[in-house]
């Protein structure tokens, strides 16, 4: 891992002196990330796929702001938010950004498809803000510090999220068994 | 939901120091609402990692635009060591070039040059004048002698050559006259002579 982080470092160096190549390296280490972070976050393939263009685009842009390299991960993400929200917010009205939630509706046993579909259902009904919570700590493994960074807000708003998030996937993805309560 | 004594989704993010997530181990050994929210959680967790990762539809990638791409001098001029290492090679390099083309400059101290005696270095050239006059003349006398002795002996071997040819002549000419005395002995005498 620590060998990882040196690698980066110096891609990102070389990458701030113009070589492309280097950058193109960097962007093979990342995409997948950034992209299952947009695509689970704004819902479609495309537009996850343009969003990621954009903000490696942004980031090679902006890469000689970036003051510490070992914090690229989260510099990367935090562009990736903001696109993401850029999006959010040209598709819908600023006052339904926000989502609405609902009561959990699935529960006994489930296949693996059913599954995936269960689990992308229930990501679906959080609220953006609380999905993207759970992106970042679950799925990429940020630490609050990190996501409030990111996200450009409190730690006590992270937790306030995240917590909340948790909760509505457990009744979704976790309900408490009615005959056993 | 979980009792309001501990943070157990903290603990269960892994988000706790050591101490705090000892407090939390040693209240779960006593609170089932805790244990039961830790379970619910691994639970909610193991669901939502069977989601797979999707594949990026198309490869991001850049091509270099050589319009927009640095100069060669952009790059130094941007980089600080590499500046910096341009800065001390043009000094060294002017001082080795200033110091190659300045003519040396001659220091007499004056303790050296009262220490010099006219005589004993005029006396050390006569010495080395003899030395190197002597070596000359003895390689003169041998080359002489070498020369004379060559000569010599190719006037020795010409001598010998023409005496030899001398004796060859003579013998053929005796032996000539020798045909010429038995041939007029041979003859028959004429008879008015008898």
């Amino acid at each position: 891992m620590i060998f990882r982080e040196v690698e980066d470092r110096d891609l990102i160096a070389k990458a701030r002196h113009g070589q492309v190549e280097a950058y193109n390296v960097l962007i093979t280490r990342w995409e997948k990330r950034v992209f299952n972070y947009l695509y689970r976050l704004v819902g479609q393939r495309e537009d996850a796929l343009d969003l990621s263009q954009d903000v490696f685009l942004k980031a090679y842009q902006n890469l000689k702001k970036l003051e510490d390299p070992a914090k690229f991960a989260g510099w990367l993400f935090r562009i990736a938010h903001n696109e993401a929200y850029s999006l959010l917010r040209k598709n819908r009205p600023e006052g339904e950004i926000t989502g609405e939630l609902k009561t959990s509706e699935a529960s006994g046993r489930l296949y693996p498809v059913e599954l995936n579909l269960t689990v992308a259902r229930a990501l679906e009904k959080l609220s953006p803000d609380q999905r993207e919570a759970v992106l970042l700590k679950v799925y990429q493994g940020f630490k609050f510090e990190e996501m409030a960074e990111i996200l450009g807000c409190p730690v006590s708003t992270i937790k306030s999220r995240l917590y909340t998030a948790l909760d509505l996937l457990k009744q979704t993805l976790a309900p408490i068994d009615v005959e056993e309560a | 939901m979980s009792c309001s004594v501990v943070d157990a989704k903290a603990y269960f993010l892994g988000e706790l120091e050591k101490r705090d997530q000892a407090q939390v181990e040693n209240h779960l050994g006593a609170c089932a609402e805790c244990r039961e929210e830790l379970e619910r959680l691994g639970v909610m967790r193991t669901a939502l990692a069977t989601l797979p990762d999707e594949e990026v539809p198309r490869r991001i990638a850049f091509v270099s635009d050589k319009v927009f791409e640095p100069r060669w001098w952009q790059t130094i001029w941007r980089s600080g060591p590499a500046m910096g290492f341009a800065s001390a090679a043009l000094l060294t390099a002017a001082i080795l070039v200033h110091g190659a083309t300045r003519p040396p400059v001659t220091i007499i101290k004056e303790k050296q040059v009262a220490s010099v005696d006219p005589a004993a270095i005029n006396k050390h050239i006569d010495e080395e004048v003899a030395k190197r006059v002597d070596v000359v003349v003895a390689q003169q006398k041998q080359q002489t002698a070498q020369m004379l002795e060559a000569s010599e002996r190719r006037y020795e071997q010409r001598r010998q050559k023409d005496l030899a040819d001398f004796q060859q002549a003579m013998r053929y000419q005796n032996q000539q006259m020798n045909h010429w005395m038995v041939a007029s002995n041979d003859q028959p005498v004429p008879r008015g002579a008898q």
